[in-house]
């Protein structure tokens, strides 16, 4: 059996519902808050500083942290609710051989997230530029800076599917499922900067930031690589608990 | 559904038994939910699979859907495990979860779903939508079909590679007579022309008029195998003068007496000439002695103990 077959079958089984719906209501009330922000925002004194310089506005617009976590709820909510619903029973009937089934999950979520993540990233600039307009300020991030946090938006956003779509398979349960994803990518992180300082440098949305081109924590390749790592781990586990165990 | 039972099973040239062998299914500090369970479910029949809520027939129908591994044993369908099957949809159509659809979903794109995975045209699932006679409600949502419906939205999923192995668990749930005696139909249509039908059921009355054989399984073991016809007729009607006195000689000869109607046995192991005889030899007048056949509802319960029938153990 072709590979793609089975993804395109994961692909419409995220296209068919109304959850991509609802996420992109999401994006479209982040994007109205960022708009009135801009718009109509101030710093503590009165001036509108924080959109005063190019980088000033490719942080505004820098979205990789949000497509991160955002992307990790779909990837989780996508792939827990099959066993919820237990349409998994069919997944598996249709391709026994669990860890092909589980990867075209996994590729299917990483395109989706990937897409929620560009969406998401221009929204956001779509969002800052409308709320400039109301303003004494130009919309001043290059096309090369806009092409890199689009860029890293988009992969934040697969990777974020991919880590949610591992913590679904191993957990089983929606609401288990986001919840684990926000501990992995909200919580935790900040406590493992408490206990380990160096940690800051290492932890999501650390590393989107630099991706996007906003923090230079870490150089670029290593923080693709660790925001792959990151992704990659709970879905091997994820993987290999589908592999072993009953579907019940 | 009117059109079901015109339906031919596709690649139904080579045949499919369905056989489990010695399948123990135990789970971490629990009894066993299957315990050295064998049987076959033959190409060309209907085979029922009965028993009691937690008797282990939905344990062991995931087992042969290679959805649940057994602790020992191993169940094949035409010789090879069901996720070594060169194309396992093809081969086997299962529903073995009644609501096993996203309720949000259509049951259009459930079925375009599956099709996708399975490689079939899209042209085949608005078939199989208007077989199971849900093409008019095809684009609604899943979620608010009936229990009725969506059994038949189970049913189209089955179907929608045309196997010539059929499993399926409870398809009777839910749907009206006319859909039961279609479903009836269908499934004695698909066996006729040479396919493996294998179907859990808790309507006794439903699998009498179904099945050819039947599968009886009561805490996990089974109790009960063999064609339909000859398990309820597997026992004798006495009427005696000394129903008591020919009790005695009949258990003594090894035979299992129930008592039926004023001055009635019903006699199981035993043929009619041996308890002709034994009757004769210790001057016991016979009054009658005839073979009895006893509805699929008596035998169940003499199988199981008493226990209910019930088809909804899915956490054995």
């Amino acid at each position: 059996m072709n590979w793609l077959r089975i993804v395109r079958a994961e692909l419409r089984k995220l296209t068919s519902t109304k959850m991509p719906l609802a996420f992109l209501t999401v994006f479209a009330v982040i994007g109205a808050a960022t708009a009135t922000a801009v718009a109509f925002g101030t710093d503590m004194d009165g001036s509108k500083t924080f959109i005063s310089t190019a980088a000033d506005q490719q942080s505004l617009i820098a979205f990789a942290a949000n497509a991160l976590v955002i992307a990790g709820l779909f990837g989780a909510i996508a792939v827990a609710r099959e066993y919820g619903h237990g349409t998994v029973v069919l997944t598996f009937l249709t391709t026994p051989r669990r860890p092909r089934a589980v990867l075209a999950q996994i590729a299917a979520a990483f395109v989706a997230g990937s897409v929620l993540g560009l969406v998401g990233a221009g929204v956001s600039a779509g969002s800052v530029a409308a709320g400039l307009a109301a303003t004494d300020y130009g919309f001043m991030v290059s096309a090369a800076d806009l092409t890199r946090v689009l860029a890293a938006s988009t992969l934040a956003g697969g990777a974020g599917a991919v880590l949610g779509a591992g913590v679904g398979a191993l957990v089983r349960n929606t609401g288990g499922a986001v919840t684990g994803t926000i501990v992995l990518l909200v919580i935790l992180p900040p406590l493992a900067v408490q206990m380990v300082s160096e940690a800051a440098s290492w932890v999501p949305s650390t590393l989107a930031n630099v991706v996007s081109g906003v923090d230079n924590a870490t150089g670029l390749g290593a923080a693709i690589a660790a925001i792959g790592l990151w992704a990659l781990i709970p879905a091997v586990i994820g993987l290999v608990a589908v592999t072993r165990r009953d579907v019940v | 559904m009117q059109q079901l039972s015109d339906q031919k099973p596709g690649p139904a040239a080579r045949s499919y038994p369905i056989t489990i062998e010695h399948v123990t299914k135990t789970y971490r500090g629990g009894a066993a939910a299957v315990d050295d369970l064998s049987f076959i479910a033959e190409p060309g029949r209907v085979t029922g699979f009965l028993g009691p809520n937690g008797a282990g027939k939905s344990t062991t129908m995931k087992i042969l859907l290679g959805l649940a591994s057994p602790t020992s044993g191993q169940a094949t369908i035409g010789g090879l495990a069901y996720g070594e099957l060169p194309d396992p949809t093809g081969t086997v159509g299962a529903s073995v979860e009644a609501d096993a659809f996203h309720p949000g979903r259509s049951g259009r794109n459930h079925l375009r779903i599956l099709a996708d995975a399975a490689d079939r045209p899209p042209e085949r699932v608005d078939e199989v939508l208007e077989l199971v006679d849900l093409g008019a409600a095809a684009n609604r949502r899943a979620g608010a079909y009936s229990l009725g419906m969506k059994q038949r939205l189970g049913l189209a999923a089955a179907l929608l590679c045309d196997p010539p192995v059929l499993v399926l668990d409870e398809p009777g749930n839910g749907l009206d007579p006319q859909g039961i005696r279609t479903l009836r139909n269908l499934l004695r249509s698909r066996a006729a022309q040479g396919s493996t039908v294998f179907v859990s059921s808790h309507l006794l009355a439903e699998v009498e008029q179904l099945a050819d054989d039947v599968v009886v399984v009561n805490q996990g073991r089974l109790v009960a195998q063999g064609s339909l016809a000859e398990l309820r007729q597997s026992a004798s009607l006495v009427r005696a003068a000394s129903p008591e006195a020919l009790r005695a000689t009949l258990e003594a000869a090894g035979g299992i007496v129930e008592n039926g109607q004023p001055n009635t046995l019903v006699v199981r192991g035993l043929s009619l000439d041996e308890i002709g005889e034994h009757a004769f030899r210790t001057g016991i007048a016979l009054h009658e002695l005839s073979p009895h056949t006893d509805s699929l509802e008596d035998r169940f319960f003499a199988w199981t103990g008493g226990a209910a029938a019930g088809g909804t153990d899915s956490n054995t």
